[in-house]
């Protein structure tokens, strides 16, 4: 609502986006100049894999809250994919073969998602907060803590698969996912439909948009992305547990929001998501660097989202009082009081 | 439409309460340990007493249109604190402090999605991380343990009855006085339904909703305190999880999560059914997965339940009304 107000204003663009960006910056160079090891090779490498699974990730989340649903299952999906992966790795499968093994998984279980939002109108968090706990009861039925001593063939993408023997592939993929994103966010016209859902639901469906639909390939979609994500994070070790992915959920929300979507739907862009959570993924590793204690990268964490929130909220109430000062002719009365 | 409404309600937490009855006979039949009063009254209730607690403010909250994501780490934040005070300068200033990290910790939720308009779910969301990393960062990980009041709060028996059950019952009372006959309870009605109209009915919108967020804080300070008491001592990342239980605890219970419907009987009777089903899968040894799983699909049923009696007593409306102005 506000983005489409703010996109045809002159020098409205890019508002968010931009501050981020700016934030981004001056917070890199901070780092430049205040610690030794922050720009090391290993450590940006490491920030970069965490970078990478958690934008993956956000992306497909930043679809789903910009329809206005959330996906509070997706942590407990990854886990889940995580660990069929390993069973399926553990039979000496490569690359090619899990890769779309997992998109096909994270899909389907997404799919459960989509389904019960629209077919029972279960409304997203409650539906996809019942699936958590299936997803989650699954695991522990099916394997016994963790499966162990995986085959090179399974980690081979998060150990050898280095781009000039250094960069990790898995930031390939994301660069290639991120590229795909930002193309199709912009310019296909799946992307408008979701917009169009995530502003009104009603509006987009008298408009001729299969809501349905279109929530659930969104769904599909974002489990296909998440599935990746959990690729990522199952090949970069050796074992795999069932809590891979617990609680990663919310920093893919946190990631999204802090990119400037709403969760009321209806606005948000992909650049925001990256550096919203390139953001995120560097906070543990800056504040070890700044030689504070790793224990309050969480709290960290948290005073970055709400000081985002709260300044994107008040310009947004500026944004907002204007409005009708402007255009505000029949009750002038009470505008001067 | 209003007697239509009353009237659902009612058969809805019938369907809670007989859903309850199935269960406590079905797993006492099984194993009839389950029905001892010790076990039933001693473990099963006292177990779930944390929860429970924090669900009945947390009515109020969803009843609102809101949400509170965060209840689980203020009361961590609010316990470990409390065990710091306590520490240092004793039983009475532990409980003081622990009450007023719970008050702060709700008011600042309230004060930003009341004030800054910022959505509940974001706030919640962004203070959970801040309370987890609060508690995190200032025990550096280490284990908070419990002192005096805790222990009164969480390891007493009064009667043969654990207190905090004493504890549960009075709140619950006061909570369902609070949303059934108060005038605050109507005006979170009036909220949930419709926020603006709610506003120029002359009802302060604000002040409502932060109180709601409040009181969640002031009782997930004392949930803390029974679950300080109850274990004995209390790490970070306790509150793990924790806020999705309750929320599904408020959920099952009909309230509707975009706010304006609910009922707090059916709350209570909903955290009755959460601890039969979780004590009682445990005495029939049924592992802890499967446990989970079984919530999820209680939870799921109960929704789709929901939806059905909904999607009828709106297709009901339609027919009556048949009035162009309804929407």
């Amino acid at each position: 609502m506000d983005h489409a107000g703010g996109k045809k204003s002159a020098g409205g663009f890019l508002t968010r986006e931009f501050y981020l960006g700016v934030f981004l910056v001056i917070l890199l160079i901070f780092l430049r100049f205040t610690t030794d090891g922050f720009y090391s090779l290993n450590n940006i490498m490491s920030v970069l894999n965490i970078f990478s699974y958690i934008l993956i990730a956000s992306i497909g989340m930043n679809m789903i809250i910009i329809t206005s649903n959330i996906d509070i299952s997706s942590g407990a999906l990854i886990s889940v994919v995580c660990i069929a992966l390993a069973a399926i790795g553990k039979t000496g499968a490569n690359l090619w073969v899990l890769l779309p093994a997992g998109m096909l998984m994270g899909a389907l279980l997404s799919g459960i998602n989509g389904l019960f939002i629209t077919k029972i109108r279960i409304p997203a968090l409650v539906a996809t907060m019942a699936t958590t706990q299936i997803f989650q009861g699954i695991l522990p039925l099916c394997i016994d803590g963790s499966i162990y001593d995986l085959p090179p063939s399974f980690t081979w993408l998060g150990f050898e698969a280095k781009i000039f023997g250094i960069i990790p592939a898995s930031v390939l993929i994301m660069l290639m996912i991120t590229i795909i994103a930002l193309i199709f966010m912009r310019y296909s016209g799946f992307s408008k439909k979701l917009y169009a859902i995530g502003n009104n639901a009603n509006g987009a469906r008298l408009a001729g948009i299969n809501v349905n639909r279109t929530v659930v390939i969104t769904y599909l979609i974002a489990g296909a992305v998440f599935g990746i994500s959990a690729i990522i994070l199952a090949t970069g070790s050796q074992r795999v547990t069932t809590t891979m992915g617990s609680n990663l959920e919310m920093t893919f929300i946190a990631a999204v929001v802090l990119g400037g979507t709403s969760t009321d739907g209806g606005s948000g862009k992909v650049m925001g998501t990256v550096f919203g959570a390139l953001i995120l993924s560097m906070v543990t590793q800056a504040i070890n660097y700044l030689g504070i204690s790793s224990d309050w990268s969480d709290a960290v964490k948290g005073v970055i989202i709400i000081v985002s929130v709260i300044v994107s909220a008040t310009s947004f109430i500026k944004k907002k009082r204007m409005i009708p000062l402007a255009d505000a002719t029949a009750v002038p009365e009470v505008q001067a009081k | 439409m209003k007697t239509q409404a009353k009237h659902f309600k009612i058969s809805f937490n019938i369907i809670l309460f007989f859903i309850w009855l199935v269960l406590f006979t079905g797993i006492g039949i099984a194993n009839p340990q389950f029905f001892a009063f010790d076990y039933s009254v001693g473990v099963m209730l006292r177990s779930a007493v944390e929860i429970g607690l924090v669900a009945l403010p947390m009515t109020l909250v969803i009843i609102t249109g809101g949400i509170d994501l965060s209840v689980g780490n203020t009361m961590v934040l609010a316990a470990m604190l409390g065990g710091l005070a306590a520490i240092k300068y004793g039983n009475f200033a532990g409980f003081l402090a622990t009450i007023l990290i719970g008050f702060f910790c709700g008011l600042l939720n309230g004060l930003i999605i009341a004030k800054v308009k910022v959505s509940p779910m974001i706030t919640t969301l962004s203070t959970m991380f801040l309370y987890l990393g609060l508690a995190r960062g200032i025990t550096s990980g280490d284990s908070v343990y419990a002192y005096d009041i805790a222990f009164f709060f969480g390891d007493t028996s009064i009667a043969g009855i654990p207190a905090q059950i004493f504890l549960y019952a009075v709140l619950a009372v006061v909570f369902w006085v609070i949303l059934a006959k108060s005038v605050y309870g109507r005006k979170l009605y009036a909220i949930g339904l419709n926020e603006n109209a709610a506003r120029y009915a002359g009802i302060n919108v604000d002040r409502v909703k932060t109180a709601a967020y409040v009181l969640t804080g002031l009782v997930s300070s004392l949930a803390a305190l029974i679950w300080l008491g109850r274990f004995n001592s209390l790490k970070y990342d306790a509150g793990t999880n924790f806020n999705l239980k309750v929320i599904t605890i408020v959920v099952l219970g009909g309230t509707s999560i975009t706010g304006g419907y609910g009922d707090m009987r059916g709350t209570i009777l909903a955290t009755l059914i959460i601890a039969t089903l979780t004590n009682g899968l445990t005495v029939l040894n049924i592992p802890i997965g499967a446990q989970t799983i079984v919530q999820g699909v209680v939870l799921i049923i109960s929704l789709i339940s929901l939806a059905i009696v909904n999607q009828r007593k709106n297709r009901k409306k339609i027919i009556k009304v048949e009035a162009p102005a309804t929407h």
